[in-house]
């Protein structure tokens, strides 16, 4: 059967400035139709890879090809599959909300009449449609956002590139626009998700590449991201007697799991991974034994931990290093 | 203020100095010039605003339109020509008010000339900010070159006395597209004295239109191979 090409391959991408290597020898692969989540601390070089994707840097070494076409040789074209909505939201001299997406849409190519019916849905759709002749200065963070990613939205590109879309946004706006890239992915974008929000990327996305000091660390699935961490599910048994050493020794039989710890006479603490397969094992093994459970309670390791697993620092640690460097 | 300046300039500099200068006409001469000096100026602030949209990030915006460069720049150009044409326009009015007479189909010809001027203006422009990436550096610059550009030139004295004073000055000021400009202005609005009398007006407009296709193919060719967000100070 043959496969389908990468929409994006990047190779080797870097980008210098001086003798700092902002994205050091990036090597990704993108597929069609996915959302890519980029996690990483500020300072990772997320917005720096995205820009360079975007032909608005230029790589210092190294290329990428986006759709076909490489970043260096074919910009235009390039450019002509993507959308972006950045970090921190542009708003031009044109002065309302209104205007901005409008221009926006003319830019790209819309026919009037598409243009017109696309601008209301999609400052409807981000609460925007009130505050459409509004003054760009009288707007609050959360709305000159929103403004910025309804840009994208009304664009509908192949190839979406959204950073930290949902930074300043309330909870009920983050949904709102969470909902919106899943149709956007579902009407046939591939979406690239630069954010330092782990719920957001874990949440979101297909695949989560993680960066940091600009060098992609492991890109994966979310859950085989968690899974990498040996031990990093826990789960917590109450019981209602004390646990015997018989089944502390039948636990650690279990190949999934990696430890377990006694941390009262009737608590037992498990690492392992794999926990929704391992489980009905374990209440199997209790029930054999007769020895009844309290309650049961199971953690996954977070996107944290997984970063955590690869840095040595949690996300917030390093966005402290970040800013100094 | 630029409005306030230039009729301060008509009607307190122009007036006094043509008392003092032993030139025909030297008050119309003036004028004109400083008609085509205010066009100057106001092209070159096409340049500031690229840095103020470097410094609210718009620039990275528009360059990452599915926009070539090349369209990008023409249109800068053009929009800082035009813009400055619009405002210069009213200033331009008071001067053929002042000056009095106007050979229509000539005035014509040189104003098409005076917007390819201000477009080639507006290119050099976007075309040094590009290039340079330093607001300060831009201005610093930006006043050296209009202090030059525009003493080097025939927009405030004629030709004559430019290579009388010094043979280097005079070849430099033949050269020059301001005096291109100037010179089409007074031959558009048919003064005519001892010391100016534009022999040929092809001449100065086609140094015109190679100023404005050497900037333009400039900031083309800039655009295309240096421009990128970021690094703008």
């Amino acid at each position: 059967m043959q496969q389908v090409p990468p929409i994006i391959k990047i190779e080797n991408l870097t980008k210098k400035f001086g003798d700092l290597a902002v994205v050091d020898h990036l090597n990704l692969e993108i597929e069609e139709g996915e959302i890519l989540g980029l996690l990483g601390p500020n300072g990772a070089g997320k917005t720096t890879a995205i820009l360079m994707l975007a032909t608005v840097i230029r790589p210092t070494e190294g290329t990428a090809f986006v759709g076909g076409y490489n970043i260096r040789k074919q910009p235009d074209k390039v450019r002509g599959l993507l959308g972006i909505a950045f970090q921190e939201p542009k708003m031009l001299w044109v002065s309302t909300p209104w205007d901005i997406v409008n221009w926006h849409a003319k830019v790209c190519g819309l026919s009037t009449e598409e243009r017109k019916k696309r601008v209301k849905e999609t400052l409807d759709a981000v609460d925007m449609w009130e505050a459409r002749r509004k003054n760009v200065h009288a707007l609050s963070g959360g709305m000159r956002k929103r403004t910025e990613m309804a840009k994208v939205l009304v664009q509908r590109p192949k190839i979406a590139i959204v950073d930290e879309p949902t930074a300043q946004i309330d909870i009920v706006g983050k949904h709102k626009i969470w909902n919106m890239l899943f149709e956007l992915r579902d009407e046939g974008s591939t979406i690239i998700l630069a954010t330092n929000e782990l719920y957001e990327a874990d949440m979101l996305s297909d695949r989560v590449g993680i960066l940091h000091k600009g060098k992609l660390l492991v890109c994966d699935t979310p859950k085989k991201l968690k899974d990498s961490i040996l031990g990093g599910d826990i789960i917590d048994i109450q019981l209602e007697k004390d646990a015997t050493p018989q089944i502390m020794d039948d636990l650690k039989t279990l190949k999934e799991v990696v430890d377990v710890m006694q941390t009262k006479a009737t608590s037992l603490r498990l690492y392992l991974n794999k926990v929704e397969e391992v489980v009905p094992r374990i209440m199997s093994l209790f029930i054999k034994r007769s020895v009844p459970i309290k309650s049961i309670r199971m953690s996954e390791p977070s996107l944290d931990d997984v970063f955590a697993h690869y840095t040595g620092l949690t996300i917030e640690e390093a966005q402290k290093n970040g800013s100094e460097r | 203020m630029r409005a306030i300046w230039f009729i301060s300039q008509i009607a307190l500099f122009g007036i006094i100095a043509s008392r003092m200068i032993n030139i025909p006409q030297y008050f119309q001469y003036y004028v004109s010039g400083l008609s085509v000096m205010t066009l100057y100026s106001a092209a070159v602030f096409i340049g500031f605003d690229i840095y103020e949209e470097a410094e609210h990030g718009v620039f990275e915006y528009l360059l990452s339109l599915p926009v070539s460069r090349r369209q990008l720049v023409l249109g800068r150009s053009i929009g800082g020509g035009l813009r400055s044409f619009i405002y210069v326009g009213p200033l331009i009015v008071i001067s053929l008010y002042v000056i009095g007479s106007i050979n229509p189909l000539n005035f014509l010809v040189t104003l098409f000339s005076l917007f390819l001027f201000s477009f080639g203006v507006s290119g050099m422009s976007i075309a040094i900010a590009v290039m340079i990436k330093s607001s300060d550096r831009f201005d610093i610059l930006m006043g050296v070159l209009d202090a030059l550009i525009v003493r080097l030139s025939t927009a405030m004295y004629p030709l004559a006395y430019v290579q009388q004073a010094n043979p280097l000055y005079g070849g430099i000021a033949s050269f020059n597209p301001v005096t291109f400009a100037a010179d089409l202005f007074r031959w558009g609005t048919g003064i005519e004295s001892t010391f100016f009398t534009l022999q040929n007006p092809l001449l100065p407009f086609l140094g015109v239109v190679a100023f404005f296709s050497l900037f333009t193919l400039l900031g083309v060719t800039i655009y295309e191979r240096m421009i990128e967000g970021g690094g703008w100070q």
